[in-house]
Order: structure tokens, then sequence, then C-alpha cells
């Protein structure tokens, strides 16, 4: 074991991967200078790939194991060839040359040749980079750059059905890759070193290794269109052009049942050298048990939908999940075998070339009939035998190929697979593999009419339509394509020996298994008279099958679409997103609350802080300026405050009224515009300033007649009502502005104004409510002479008149100018924020508003800076004089 | 070692703020000019440091002695060297770029000076020494990123900004709590490979300073609880600032959670203190609960930017873990995710200014028109997402081998579904600008008379595709000399001993 792990060095495997990347760089230029040349082109970048695969058999044929690694990413990626490696390589490139011959004459029918061969060229590279990588991470690499540039073979239609097949397939290669990495990153913690040799487990996670397991299963299963996860390909690979399709289901779906292979053969497989625990081997065996009935089950679905497709195309599609379905089993059985595993193995492996081969033969014929009549459907074709005689030749034995026709590859693979079951049921003779045997049988019959009804339909009987004159014979190049897949079809099939000796022989024995079960095959069992006699039985069984299906329409039954799998994927999906949706609205929602919160917080924050500053503000007078008036004092200077917002409001009614105007008219933000808002401003400034005036007149002149609370109790209300005459001043205001702004004197209009909204709105009457009392303008006499009498009485009185004459008056004066200016500083200190500037929303006038203020404020905290700085100077120079003195 | 590069390379981009609103004068070509050079030469001096960094030389400086204990100091190592690295060549791609963005710009000159200053404080975050260094820096840029968010003066920007500002500050004085708390606990605080704390101190002290700086990063780091100004900042931003404000603006906060975790507390105190777990769980949340907001976003910026706070989401979860690992994969994480983010976002930025697309579903068809931007988008794209071998994909394999290293395997569904997530919400749109038919009605809207090319100058795309190229590079050449990975583990090698 250890001397078959040497690993030789060479960088041919290397080179080998990167070669069709280097070429796809060049496909541009070429194909925008000769598309002729670009399309030979092609032929030799993949001649090469194969030439360089060829190249591998006789380094790997002396050596067993060819690495090489390059030092990037995370370490490096490496890359090794091992026989089983080099058979997927060398398998790839050959379908890949013949695809790419078949596609440039079928491509004619098609946009983006371009993009078609580059695709080609890099998918090639990942699907060669997949199978000759030495670890889990170049794998990984790989296998993700494959699936996601076969999004572009799937979507290279670009019709609708191309789309919508191409997004299901793009959701779940992403998914598929994540599942990937998942397992990836679990063997690592399994023990794992990211290599593809048996991990050694340690005891007890038995959990981890299951999940680990279940990760790797469904990631390349996705790939692989195990079951049930096969959903995409039915759908992606019948819209792809046809040597997409051939390339798609014959080669790269492979790259999922290679992973499948080194994940059940290799990675979960005890060390066979050491004495593995019996423990580790049960678990060894029941995961292959369940990639076994996997297999099982997507051999058996995958037959049971291809019976019921009108599509050849899709038909292929679905016997590609079915003959999947053959490989796992294979691998399942090579598994559960353990040591004597080698007949499943190699049956599964033989079972991935053959499929390769002639599934990939039978797109491309489906293609090439498609591509001279323009129509899929097998029920609307037929007799085009005649017209299409070396297509249908070829079909014919690729077809004998897929059914197992004896001395046609697919015969040899399935005989194999089938020993490698009836051995497995052999060894504990469960009733489960009995029955999993017979089902593989009745499978193998389902097959057979398959591909006896697209035969039957499509080539043979009477012509369903008419066929132009252009439906005749598949272009060589086409024909070449297909003719080099029918040879190796049969070539597999008469000398399986090539392989089964030359290849998985030292490959099995690379794995430390048992090679005699090959010898065994071939000595006992390859064209053995049972197996004949098996093979005809199924055949029989299939013409039955498609004798009752015609009689009896069975072929055109469909279940309901929630039966299938991809319904609920698709629903599941669906309502993720929007499940999504519904958080992102809910947590909005929430927010909403939070803010709505938030501002009731703040309102009654504020109107909390403003109680409490106002009891301060009457505690600190008080304690400055003796006992706080009576009532009717206080009552006065609360409703000053209120008067005198009120008075703020309309000013800033008047400027947003103005703004909205201008907005209108569209000059907001212009010179003119400006210049406006500062005339209705003054106006409105000037006129609330004497409304408030007389305002408050009245009120003191109801309070001395003694109509206190009345007025107490009405004054709200009454404040509310006056709210109306600020459109009155607003109006007024935006009416003068123009000749204000002109230069005009307009005092006189502004004054008239204020008297008729003055008589109009008897401030007084509102307040007490009794129509025959004195009129404003009375009152406000009234007012005015009472207060110079009273200052003239204090400043006349003759005590002063003496404190003078003893030289008090200064003392007097200081300490009278000292407590205004406390009671200045207090105010001032204390005053209430009648223009809470917190706007309810930002919208654009604020926004102009606030920057406004902004330049007012910085400009006036300007004009302070320069006052301290002269003052500073002043003071400077003071001191610097006295001292100079 | 004593060198003085590390404080020019703070200097000079606050040389270059002070020139930038006289050489805006002068003319915009001489401002490019000047400013581009002086940018280049801070990128350039911040990449100098990395070869002797990695040799394992400390770069320090003491600039001003505050009081006798306190010193203005700077001091390089390799997780500083790797952030102002980064900074440096992303805000090089951003300044490139907007010239191109900001040709038709108002307030030029206001915009580039505080672009630049606001450099000079990030580099200055990244290469401080000590605690203090470290916070002076930080609130410097934290409050001079608000010109930049509102340098639009459209309501939207400003009401961003007045939140942003908010936050900010709120974070910032738990942040500055938590410096003064250290201090008050550990006295001398350089930040080096010896932690502040130990275990002998008192551990409701430990716990009360653990929490005070991780909410206050947090706030920048954009985590969960914490992250409501991301959304409403980076679409009202200007593309370019935009690009590096969730390219390495958040991840400042992440870094600074860096310093704190591994330098002011130590791997082994937080370790006894038990608290990860909670911040790991905050982080996880983080991932899931931004990606699923982001999923059904219309505004493209804002799906970005929810992007990001899932994202950087991660770095904190590799924090969280406490493993060499982990450490080292929520590093190179900052590195990568800044220039993947930074790409997306100058996309968008020119899918803004070219064809006037603000929006996802107005998408549709666009790669036709604007090819070059499309595919720079499609790159960063499935970096983003994780595809081998594109620089995402390194950082989230590392953080998976250091979820596995510290046996917590189910935090891969965190990993993982993020990934799925961020598939979910990107992949959609590059599917759409390739292969949806773009709207019947042609947009007269755009700046070129042509509507079926709208591509970009090459001012602006050559940035872009140099941030989305080097996605390719940082993930190819991961494990090179010289690249994230090795001053990550130089960090790792320091931290966890």
């Amino acid at each position: 074991m250890t001397e078959a792990l040497q690993m030789i060095v060479h960088p041919l495997p290397a080179l080998l991967v990167f070669w069709p990347l280097a070429c796809a760089l060049a496909v541009y230029p070429l194909g925008r200078w000769n598309p002729g040349v670009r399309d030979w082109f092609m032929v030799f970048a993949t001649m090469g790939a194969l030439a360089g695969a060829a190249a591998l058999i006789p380094l790997v044929t002396a050596e067993k194991r060819v690495g090489f690694d390059i030092p990037v990413l995370i370490g490096e990626i490496s890359f090794m060839a091992d026989p089983f490696g080099m058979l997927f390589a060398l398998f790839t490139t050959f379908v890949w040359v013949c695809a790419t011959l078949y596609s440039l004459d079928y491509l004619k029918h098609e946009k983006n040749h371009d993009r078609y061969h580059c695709v080609s060229l890099i998918a090639l590279s990942g699907m060669l980079g997949v199978v000759l990588a030495a670890d889990l991470i170049t794998l990984y690499l790989f296998f993700e750059v494959l699936g996601l540039i076969a999004f572009l073979f799937v979507i290279h239609t670009q019709t609708d059905k191309a789309k919508s097949a191409a997004i299901k397939y793009l959701w779940m290669t992403v998914l598929g890759g994540l599942a990937l990495v998942a397992g990836i990153f679990l063997t690592f913690g399994l023990g794992g070193d990211g290599s593809l040799l048996p991990i050694t487990f340690d005891e007890g996670n038995e959990t981890l290794r299951w999940v680990a397991f279940g990760f790797l299963l469904a990631g390349f299963g996705v790939k692989a269109g195990m079951l049930p996860l096969h959903t995409w390909l039915p759908d992606a690979h019948p819209v792809a052009p046809a040597p997409a399709s051939a390339l798609l289901s014959g080669v790269m779906i492979k790259a999922g049942a290679y992973g499948i292979f080194r994940t059940v053969t290799a990675l979960f497989r005890p060390e066979l050298i050491e004495d593995a625990s019996e423990a580790i081997w049960a678990m060894a065996a029941q995961l292959a048990l369940v990639v076994l009935w996997l297999g099982i089950a997507t051999m058996v679905v995958g037959v049971i939908l291809a019976l019921g497709q009108h599509n050849a195309k899709r038909m292929l599609a679905y016997h590609s999940v079915s003959q999947m379905g053959f490989i796992l089993v294979g691998i399942g059985t090579a598994g559960y075998l353990g040591a004597e595993g080698g007949m499943g193995l190699a049956g599964g492996v033989y079972h991935i070339i053959n499929h390769a081969l002639f599934k990939a033969a039978l797109f491309l014929g489906i293609g090439a009939v498609a591509f001279r009549t323009g129509e899929l459907d097998m029920y609307k074709l037929g007799g085009l035998w005649r017209k299409m005689p070396i297509t249908f030749g070829f079909m014919l034995i690729a077809a004998a190929g897929i059914t197992g026709v004896p001395l046609f590859n697919g015969f040899v693979s399935k005989c194999m697979i089938h020993h490698a079951l009836v051995w497995a049921y052999e060894v504990e003779y469960s009733t489960a593999l009995f029955v999993a045997e017979k089902i593989f049988l009745l499978v193998c019959g389902g097959t057979a009419c398959s591909f006896i009804k697209l035969i039957g339909f499509t080539f043979l009987g009477k012509p369903k339509m008419e066929y132009g004159a252009e439906v005749t014979e598949a272009p060589p190049r086409m024909l070449a394509g297909l003719g080099l897949l029918a040879a190796a079809v049969i070539a597999l099939g008469v000398y399986p020996q090539l392989l089964l000796k030359g290849v998985f022989a030292p490959g099995l024995e690379a794995f430390a298994l048992s090679t005699k079960p090959l010898t065994y095959f071939l000595d006992k069992y390859f064209l053995s008279p049972a197996d004949l006699i098996t093979t005809a039985g199924i055949f029989v069984l299939g013409f039955v099958i498609f004798a009752a299906g015609v009689r009896f329409h069975l072929f055109h039954l469909h279940a309901p679409r929630w039966f299938g799998v991809n319904h609920w994927y698709i629903a599941l999906a669906e309502n993720f997103v929007k499940g999504c949706g519904l958080a992102q609205r809910a947590y909005e929602a929430y927010l909403r609350h939070v803010s709505w919160m938030l501002d009731e917080l703040g309102a009654e924050y504020l109107q909390h802080w403003k109680r409490t500053s106002r009891r301060w503000r009457r505690f600190l007078i008080t304690a400055a300026t003796g006992a706080p008036g009576p009532r009717t004092q206080r009552f006065i200077s609360s409703a000053y405050i209120d008067l005198e917002k009120e008075c703020r409001s309309t000013v800033r009614y008047s400027v947003e009224r103005t703004h909205e105007w201008l907005r209108i008219c569209g000059d907001l933000n212009t010179v003119e515009g400006q210049d406006r808002v500062e005339a209705v401003r003054g106006i409105a400034v000037y006129m609330a300033q004497r409304l408030l005036n007389t305002r408050l007149a009245v009120l003191a002149e109801v309070v001395r007649t003694g109509k206190t609370e009345v007025a107490r109790m009405r004054f709200p209300s009454v404040m509310e009502d006056v709210k109306v005459f600020r459109s009155t001043i607003a109006h007024t205001a935006m009416e003068l502005a123009e000749r204000r702004m002109a230069g005009e004197d307009v005092l006189a209009e502004i004054s008239s104004a204020v008297n008729a909204l003055l008589s109009e709105e008897r401030f007084d009457l509102r307040l007490v409510q009794t129509p025959d009392a004195h009129g404003a303008l009375p009152v406000l006499q009234q007012a005015a002479f009472r207060s110079q009498e009273a200052l003239s009485g204090i400043s006349g009185s003759g005590a002063t008149t003496r404190w003078h004459a003893y030289g008090l008056g200064r003392v007097e004066h200081a300490a009278r100018y000292l407590l205004d200016l406390t009671r200045i500083a207090i105010e001032a200190a204390t005053q209430e924020r009648t223009g809470w500037a917190m706007y309810e929303q930002v919208d654009l006038a604020n926004v102009v508003a606030t920057r406004k203020q902004i330049q007012r404020y910085v400009r006036d905290m300007s004009f302070n800076m320069a006052m301290i700085l002269v003052f500073f100077l002043l003071f400077m120079s003071t001191i610097l004089a006295g001292m100079a003195r | 070692m004593m060198s003085v590069l590390p404080l020019m390379a703070v200097l000079l981009p606050m040389v270059g703020a002070v020139a930038a609103v006289r050489l805006q004068r002068i003319s915009s070509r001489v401002r490019a000019i000047g400013l581009g050079a002086i940018c280049s030469v801070t990128a350039v001096l911040s990449l100098s440091l990395l070869p002797g960094v990695l040799r394992g030389t400390v770069y320090e400086l003491h600039i001003l002695q505050m009081t006798p204990e306190i010193w203005l100091y700077m001091r390089v190592d390799a997780l500083g060297a790797l952030f102002g690295a980064t900074v440096a060549c992303l805000w090089l791609l951003g300044l490139v770029y907007s010239d191109g963005y900001m040709k038709h710009g108002h307030r030029q000159g206001r915009y580039y000076a505080f672009f630049m200053l606001c450099l000079a404080w990030t580099m200055g975050v990244a290469y401080s020494g000590n605690l203090l260094t470290f916070l002076i820096f930080y609130e410097l840029f934290s409050v001079l990123t608000y010109p930049l968010i509102v340098h639009e003066e459209t309501p939207e920007a400003i009401a961003a900004g007045t939140k942003y500002i908010v936050y900010i500050l709120l974070g910032g004085s738990l942040v500055l709590l938590g410096v003064v708390l250290t201090f008050f606990v550990a006295g001398a605080q350089t930040l080096s490979a010896v932690p502040l704390l130990d275990a002998g101190m008192d551990h409701s002290w430990l716990l009360l300073i653990f929490w005070c700086f991780l909410a206050g990063f947090g706030v920048k780091a954009a985590l969960v609880p914490l992250h409501g100004w991301v959304p409403d900042a980076h679409p009202a931003a200007p593309a370019p600032f935009s690009a590096v404000l969730s390219g390495v603006m958040v991840a400042a906060g992440s870094f600074g959670i860096m310093r704190v975790v591994y330098q002011v507390f130590g791997v082994e105190l937080l370790a006894l203190l038990n608290v990860m777990p909670y911040m790991a769980a905050i982080a996880g949340f983080t991932v899931f609960f931004a990606a699923v907001l982001a999923v059904n976003q219309d505004n493209l910026k804002r799906r970005l930017a929810y992007s990001t706070i899932s994202q950087m989401a991660y770095v904190t979860l590799g924090i969280a873990l406490l493993t060499a690992e982990a450490t080292s994969g929520a590093i190179i994480h900052i590195t990568n995710h800044a220039f993947m983010k930074g790409a997306l976002f100058l996309c968008a930025g020119l899918l803004i200014t070219r064809a006037g697309i603000r929006n996802v579903s107005e998408m549709r068809g666009i790669a036709k028109r604007m090819p070059i931007t499309m595919a720079a988008f499609a790159l960063a794209t499935l970096g983003m997402i994780g595809t081998p071998p594109l620089s995402g994909f390194v950082s989230k394999w590392y953080l998976g081998q250091g979820i596995l290293q510290a046996d917590q395997p189910l935090y891969l569904i965190v990993l993982l579904g993020g990934a799925l997530l961020a598939a979910i919400y990107l992949l959609p749109i590059v599917y759409a600008a390739y292969f949806l038919e773009p709207p019947a009605v042609e947009q007269s809207g755009a700046d070129t008379d042509d509507p079926d090319a709208a591509e970009a100058p090459l001012g602006m795309l050559i940035p872009t595709v140099i941030a989305s190229g080097l996605t390719i590079v940082l993930g190819l050449t991961a494990t090179l000399p010289g690249m994230p990975l090795s001053l990550a583990a130089k960090a790792v090698e320091q931290f966890f001993r």
C-alpha cells in the first residue's frame, strides 16, 4: 500500500488541466478575426487535450501515480493522475473532441459561437481539474468552476425555457457547492488532511461522520442527478444546444459521480492496511448501503419518468438520471462489499465511461435529427431511416449500448453491476437486496422499452410529418463526431479486457482491493449463457412494456404536480424569499414603532422639562428679586410668553407660505426670491409685534378691571381662535412685499392693515365677552398714561431728591443697575424656548431654512468673536499703556 | 525600531487635506495630480512597511508626551500594517474614482479635503500604539466622516448624517469609557504582544470594560442592534466614499475589537471570562439578520450596505472563536472584503452616474450597455459568495477551519448560510443584468447620447476593475509572503503564544 502511494512528480497532469484554459483565452480574438480558423483551433485544442490524456497512459502505467503541485490559493492546488483519474481524463477529452467536431456545423443554428466555444474549453478544464485533483480543495475549486461555467451552456439559447432551466440549475449548483464545502470542512473536522485518501477516524463521532457524508453526497449528488436532487437535470440538459447537452449529460454529471466514487471508496472507507475496528467497517458498509438504495431509487424514478416523455432530448435526460442510478448502485455495492468490492467498483466506473460514450452519441444523434427537421417530439417524427441512414445506424449502435445488447459496451458494465448486486445479496441473504436485484432487472427492461420507443417512433414506421428537401443526411463533421463515439461503444463492448486488465486492475491494486473479481468476470461471466438468457429476458420485457404502453396509452399518464419534489423545491425557494420580505417588513414596522415611541417619550420629556424649568425660573426670580407677584401678575407673565410665541409663529407662518409660493413659481433659490422672503419677514415681524403689544396692553387692562378669572379661563381658547389672523398677516405681508422691495414706504398701509385687524379682532371682547366694554385703543392710551404717571411719581418724590443731595444717588443707581442686570441675566438664562427648531420631518424647505439659520448663526458668532477680539486688544493695550507709564 | 514612516503616513494626507481646497481653486487638474501624488505616496509608504513587519520589526515612534504617563505613540505591528496598507490602497482607488465621479459635483474642495483628512485619521487608527492614540484618531475620523456622508446635502443625506452622528457619538463615548476604565485598572497602555489586563484584576471591572469596548466598537462594526446607521449612510454618501466607508470604515470597528480582544485582554483572559460565546452568538445573528434584510432591498446601495453588515459580522465571528485559524480568517477577511465590497460600490456608482440606475429592478439588461462594469460586478459577487479561487473563498476557508478548530461545527451553518444568502441577494442582480431583456422604453435621462453604450470613462473604470481584479489576485496568491495571509500569520503568532 505505501509503495503504491508513492507519487512521481511530473507536470503533465497540471499542464493537461491548464491547456484548455489557456486555449480559451484565444477563442474570442480568433473568433473576431476568422470564425473558420477558430473552429479548427477548437478541434486542435481538444485534440491537444486528448493527446495529453493519452500521454498520461504510459506514465501512469509505469508509475501508478503522477502528480504536480502549484503553489496558489490556500497552500497549493495539486494534481494527481492515478489509473482512475487517467481513465476519466481520457474519456472526457475523447467525448469533448467528438462533441466539438460535431458542434462546428451544428452551431450554425445558434448565436454567440465564441461564447459557446470559450465556455466549452473552460468547462473542459474544470472537468479535467476535477478528475485529476489530488486533494479535496483542488477538487472543489474545479468542481465549482465546472458548475458555474456550465450555467452558460444551459442558458446558451437564451429562450425563456432555457432561462428558467438555467436559473434552477444555478441555484441547485450553488446549494450543491455549499453542501460540498460544508462536507469538506467536516472531513477536516473528522481528522482528514484534505487528501483523497481514507480518513483515519477517531472513535465516537458517528453523528458528525454521517453529517459529513450526507453533505458530500448531497454536494456531488446534485451534479450527478441523484434522487431527490435531480430536478434541474431534465430541464437543463434538453434546452442546451445538442453538443452541449452531450457534454452536460455525457461528461459533466460524471464529475458528481466521480466525487461520490471517491467519497465512498476512498474517504469513508477504512484504511485496509491497518487493523480497522469492526465499528468503522460496519459504518462504511452502512454508508455504502445508503448510496446503493439512492441509486436504486434514482434508476427507478428516472426510467419511469423517461417513459412518459414526448420530447426526445428530455427523455434522454431522464435516462441520464436513471443511468446515474446504475452507477450509484455499482459504487454502493463496492463500498458494501469492502475488500471484495472490485466488481461493483469496476462495473460502476465502467458504466460511467460507457454512459459518457453512448449518451453523448444519443444526444448528438437526436441533435442531428433536430438539426435537419427542427422537431424534437418523437411522436411527430418517424421513418427517418430512409432520409438519414448513417445517423440511424449510429443511433442504433448507441441505443444498443444503453440497453445492454451483448457485444456493446453497456452489456459489460450492466452485467458487472448486476453480479456485484447478486454478490451483495449473498453476503447476508437479506430480502431487501433481493428486491433490489429484481428492481434492477425491471429497470433494465424499462430502459430497453424506452429505446425501442425512441428508435421506433423516430426512425422507423411511417413519417407523421412532411419532410422538406432540407431533411437529408447530417453534415460530415457531425457524422464524424457521432461515428467516433459509436466506434468506441462497440470497441468497449467487444474488448472489455482492454479496460478491465489495462486500467482497472492496477487501479484496484492502488486501492488495495482484490483484482480477482475482474479476472473471474472475464473468465466466467462475460458472454456466459446465463447472462445472455437474462439479457434476452430483459428485451422481451422491454417489448412487452412497449406493447402494453402503446396499447393502453400508458406513456401519456402524468402524475400531479405536487407529486414531484420539484414542485416543493420551487415552493420552498419562493416562500423563503417571501419570508425574507416578511421579515424585512416586520423589522421596518418594528422600527417605526420604536421611533413613534421615542417621539412620544421625547414629547413627554419636553413637557416635563418645560414645567420644571418654569418652576425653577420662578424660584430663581423669587430668590433674586423678592417674592413673586400676585396671581394676576403671574397670569400676565405666562400670557406674555404665549403671546410672544404666537408672534413668532405668525412670522414663521408667513415665511413658510412665501417659501411655498416661491417653490411653485420656481425661484426659491434665486437672489430675488430670498429678498422677497426677507421683505415678507420684515413686514410680518412689524405687524406681529404691534399685535403683541396691543394684546398685552388689553390683557393688562382686563386684569386691572378685576376680570382676571374670566380672562384666565378663556385665554387658551382665545389663543386658539386668534390663530386665524396669521393668514391675514401673511397675506398682507406677501402683498406688500413687492412694494417694500422696490424701496417704497409702506408703513401707512401696514398700519392701516394692523388697525383693521385689531378692530376686527376685539381681543378684549374675546377675553371677557362683554360687548359694551371699552375699545382697544382707549385702553391702550389709558395704560400708557398710567404707566407714565407711575414712573414720574417715583422719580419725583421728595425723599429721593434728598438722597441725591446726600450723595447716596450713586449707590442707589448702582444697586438698581445691578438688580436690573441680575434680572435680565436670569431672564436670559432661563428664558423659555419658544423657537424649538426640531422639525417633524426633513424636507427641502426645512433644509434650506436650517442652512440659512446656520449661516446667520455663523455670521453672528463671527461678529461676536470679532468684538471680543477688539475688546481684548483694547484691554491689552490699556494694560500695556499702564505699564509703560 | 524608531521610524518616522508611520507618522509620515498620517501627516501626508493631512497636508493633502489642507492643500485640497487651495489646489481646487487653481484647477481640478492640479488638485487631481497633487492629491493623487500624495495618496500614492501614502500607499507606497504603507506598503513599504510590510516587508519589515514580516521580518518581525516593529516600527514605533513617540510623538508627544501629554502627561508623564501618557504619550502620543505610534507602533506598527503586523495587524496594523495590514490594515494600514488596505486602507491606503482602497483610498487611492477611491480618490482616482472620485475624480471622475465628482466632476460635476458641488463643493469639491470640501469633499476632497475631508476625504484626505479621513485617510489621515484612519491611517492613524491603523498605526496607533496605545489606547489613547487609538481613541483620538478613532474619534476624529468618526466625527469627520460626517461632512462626507451629508455631502450631497439632500434631505436623505442630512437625515442619514444625523443618524450617523448620533450612533457614532454614543459608540465613541462607550469606547472612551472603556479606555478610561482600562487606564484605571491597568495603568500603562501600550498595545503590544503582552495584554494590558490580566486575570488577577477584578472580574466585574474586566467584564464592564469588555462590554463597553464591544458596544462602542460594535456601533462602527455594525453588530446588529447597533447597525442602524449603516443602511442609511451608504446610499446617501457619494459612491467612492461609500466604497471606503463600507470597505474600511466599518472594518475599523472590527479592527478596534481585534485590538481589544488580542492586545487589551488577551486570548487566555477572554477564555477565562467566558464572554466569547455571547459575542459569537451576536455575530452569528448579525450575519443572518442583515442578509435576510438584504434580500428584498430594491435600492442597490442599500442592499450592499446590508451585505456589509452581514459580511463584517464574519470578522467578529472569527474573532469570537478565539482560535488561530479563525483569527487569520478574520484578519484577511477585512482586506478581502474591503476590495470586493469596494468594487461593488464603485460599480453601483458607475450605474448611478452613467445610466441613472439606483435600483436593482432597473438593472435588467444593463450588461449590454456597460459590459466591463457588470463583469467587475459579477466577479466581486462571486467573491462575496466565496467561490474558489477568489479571495472570499480564502477567508471563508480559514474561518471554517477556525470554526472546526474551536470545535463548534454548528457555526458552519452561519458561515455557509451567510454565503448562500449572499448568493440569494447578489446573484439575481448579475442574472438580471446579463440575461433579462432591458425595459422597452429607453431611459432618456442617461448621461450619454448613445443609449447602447454607457460604459464609464477610463478614469472611473480602472479603479473599479482593479478593485475587482484584486479579488482574483488576493485569492490565487493568498499564501505568498507579503500577502494578507502571511501578515495575519505573523499577527496570530503574537496573539496566540
